[in-house]
């Protein structure tokens, strides 16, 4: 029994910052959960050209299948069932009896069956060009959330709009990630009066309502730009923006770590400002900055997304759910055409999986946390 | 009290001189636009068939000042700004102050609104919230709160958009009726305002009132283990009594110093929900000038008044608690500033 104890004991104290910390975040199930939901969200997004189905752009769209209903895969119907998922085939015509409007019929008898691992649009990955799907159908084509206006596929869609939000908010927490260090550093380590005239600015930038100021910047986007420039401008903007409230906390930390005991004997046993920062000060706030960057990430995707929901940030072919929630207010949509609307859950799962991992996080590496309970 | 009149007035410093900050900010913004007022207003006249030269583009630039350099056109504009006028809009050729006037105080009534009504809930919920050892209460706030977070007010307008239409064929948006539009303010106006602005209230008051669960609750939770709060309980106190004599009175002083970014939020959040639900006031009018017709004296304005309002919010809850929080009251006046 003591032998155990003694063994875990050691365990502990030998344990890196790193062991304690996924030790501490492991027994935390919610934070556990929403991990692995994050951790399945970023593949799929990074594999978004796999998973998909089709290109999410025009070269994807269906067009016998515009504003389509999302088509659900099921194994019986009256005529039997099959061990292999089956849709129905769908036909577009418009005749005299349709008043020679696009009317949609769906055809019970014509069966089509989902297949896997199915060769279809190409796709560029690393370089590579392949045109493996994880899925599609023998004949035609699935929707599983439906179509849009233009017959784009909304699955496909969702999933590189994952993706684009996913390198967004990356783009611009390094932005603001690398201004914070550097400003609030620099505040923090030289104190007196640059530090007030700094922490003057940094307070005024973050008194000024954030998405209003994005706004502006982002109607500096001349038109004619590609869409591959305004991606980048936007997640520029972003980590432009988002610096202050991180730059703040380095600085107060850096504040309080400079005048410790630890650093005083550091510094008398002849250590060097570059080494003190280096092995003492960096150290005693990595976990720190690291929970602030995965709390500030959802801030980032949800700017991105208010702001090309209402058009001044990122425009197609690029696409990102504000790009796909941009027609959603249309009352035609709003009555009819509620499956725009499936990229919503999406987001909103993924906004609250980087949430409850931060909040993990900053319980599990805060080296206090344990000893409250 | 001489001591408490320098707080007030070194506060009032410190608020000035931010806005000056931002209005530096704000007016680089609009200055940094290709093309100045002259120029844009110019290429507008000439696609109305007036044909203009070169002379007339400097000729209207001395007349609009523009040939003044850029720090003293910022002296003037920021000196303009905090007796509250802004100039002429480029494009539109109105005052400024004319054309967002009663449009600014509506959405600031509404942001005001949609704060009271988060922290009338999140006050005595946060509290309740704290004292209680309920588990599903607990989990249902955690769980609120995270979903303030990840739905973000312009997602849930859009929800509720979406609800509304399909259950009950009315979108409720918009805020004033047909007839009240054009009307002058009256009593009957102001009813068809308030029976409409209740939905942009409650929406943008939706995640501040998230925000603000938590941040009481966690308060609460502090200061309820302290010892205090224990000699309290040993005294014979509890329930309500105790609860609303010591902690909430201890939590009160950042509960009101967090007002100001709660503002901020609901401020972050204004031009985006004004789109969807169509109101007509100083949030549609920033996009409307961002977006459409490039009119960045317009915006500027907006953002600048936008700010204005948060710090003159932050200046107001600082001397409020300096005045009331005897703690805060004693280092003012012992001279030292907390």
């Amino acid at each position: 029994m003591t032998e155990i104890s003694q063994s875990a004991k050691e365990a502990y104290f030998t344990a890196s910052q790193g062991q304690l910390i996924w030790a501490r975040f492991r027994k935390q199930t919610g934070a556990m959960v929403a991990a692995i939901i994050l951790g399945i969200l970023i593949l799929m997004g990074l594999f978004a050209d796999f998973v998909a189905p089709y290109d999410p752009n025009l070269a994807g769209a269906n067009q016998d299948y515009t504003n389509g209903a999302p088509q659900i895969p099921r194994f019986c119907d009256d005529a039997g069932c099959s061990a292999r998922p089956f849709i129905y085939g769908v036909k577009r015509e418009r005749s005299l009896a349709t008043n020679f409007r696009w009317v949609t019929t769906v055809d019970t008898e014509d069966r089509r069956y989902v297949q896997f691992l199915v060769r279809g649009d190409r796709y560029q990955w690393f370089g590579v060009t392949l045109d493996r799907h994880l899925f599609g159908v023998d004949e035609g084509k699935i929707h599983l959330f439906g179509t849009d206006d233009l017959g784009k596929d909304i699955f496909s869609r969702t999933f590189h709009a994952i993706r684009t939000s996913l390198a967004v908010g990356t783009l611009g927490v390094v932005i603001s990630f690398v201004m914070a260090l550097t400003i609030g550093g620099i505040a923090g380590f030289y104190g007196g009066w640059i530090d007030g005239v700094l922490q003057m600015i940094t307070d005024a930038i973050r008194t000024v309502p954030a998405i209003p100021l994005f706004m502006a910047l982002a109607a500096f986007i001349p038109d004619t730009w590609t869409a591959e420039m305004r991606f980048f401008f936007i997640s520029i903007i972003l980590g432009l923006v988002g610096w202050p409230t991180l730059a703040r906390r380095v600085r107060t930390h850096l504040l309080v770590e400079r005048n410790q005991d630890y650093v005083l004997a550091a510094k008398l046993s002849g250590a060097g400002s570059g080494h003190i920062i280096r092995r003492h000060l960096l150290p005693s706030f990595t976990s720190y900055i690291i929970v602030d960057l995965v709390i500030s990430f959802p801030y980032m995707v949800l700017s991105e997304t208010a702001l090309s929901f209402i058009g001044l940030g990122l425009k197609d072919p690029v696409t990102s759910l504000g790009v796909l929630l941009q027609n959603t207010t249309q009352a035609d949509v709003l009555l009819n055409y509620q499956w725009y609307f499936i990229p919503v859950l999406f987001f909103v799962a993924l906004v609250m999986a980087f949430v409850f991992v931060g909040d993990g996080l900053r319980d599990a590496a805060d080296p206090y946390g344990e000893h409250g309970k | 009290m001489a001591n408490f009149l320098r707080f007030a007035a070194t506060r009032a410093v410190f608020a000035i001189i931010t806005l000056l900050i931002v209005s530096f900010l704000v007016f680089s913004l609009m200055e940094m636009v290709p093309g100045d007022c002259a120029e844009r207003y110019l290429a507008y006249k000439n696609t109305q068939g007036q044909n203009l030269t070169r002379d007339d583009i400097d000729a209207e630039r001395i007349r609009l000042g523009l040939d003044q350099p850029f720090l003293w056109r910022w002296v003037n504009w920021v000196s303009g700004a905090f007796v509250g006028s802004f100039g002429e809009s480029c494009i539109l050729r109105v005052s400024i102050s004319q054309l967002l006037g009663s449009k600014f105080l509506i959405s600031a009534g509404i942001c005001f609104a949609a704060l009271v009504v988060a922290y009338l809930i999140a006050v005595p919920v946060g509290i309740y919230a704290a004292a209680t050892r309920n588990p599903v209460v607990n989990n249902a706030l955690r769980f609120i709160s995270y979903l303030g977070l990840a739905l973000p007010n312009f997602l849930l307008a859009l929800i509720i958009m979406l609800i509304a239409t399909v259950y009950f064929g009315d979108s409720l948006s918009g805020l004033f009726s047909k007839e009240f539009r054009d009307a002058p303010w009256s009593w009957d106006k102001f009813v068809d305002f308030a029976s409409r602005a209740w939905l942009p209230i409650f929406i943008l008051g939706w995640s501040a009132t998230a925000f603000a669960l938590q941040t009481v609750r966690a308060l609460m939770l502090d200061e309820q283990s302290k010892l205090y709060v224990t000699a309290a309980r040993a005294r014979g106190l509890y329930g309500r009594q105790l609860l609303w004599r010591y902690p909430a009175r201890h939590a009160l002083g950042p509960i009101v110093n967090s007002l100001g970014f709660d503002l901020n939020r609901i401020f972050n959040e204004l031009p985006i929900v004004a789109v969807i639900l169509t109101l007509t006031e100083a949030g549609a009018l920033l996009l409307e000038a961002l977006a459409r017709s490039n009119d960045q004296q317009l915006a500027g304005a907006i953002i600048f008044l936008l700010t204005a309002t948060i710090v003159g919010l932050n200046f107001v809850t600082d001397v409020a608690l300096a005045a009331l929080d005897p703690r805060m009251r004693n280092s003012v006046i012992g001279g030292k500033r907390a």
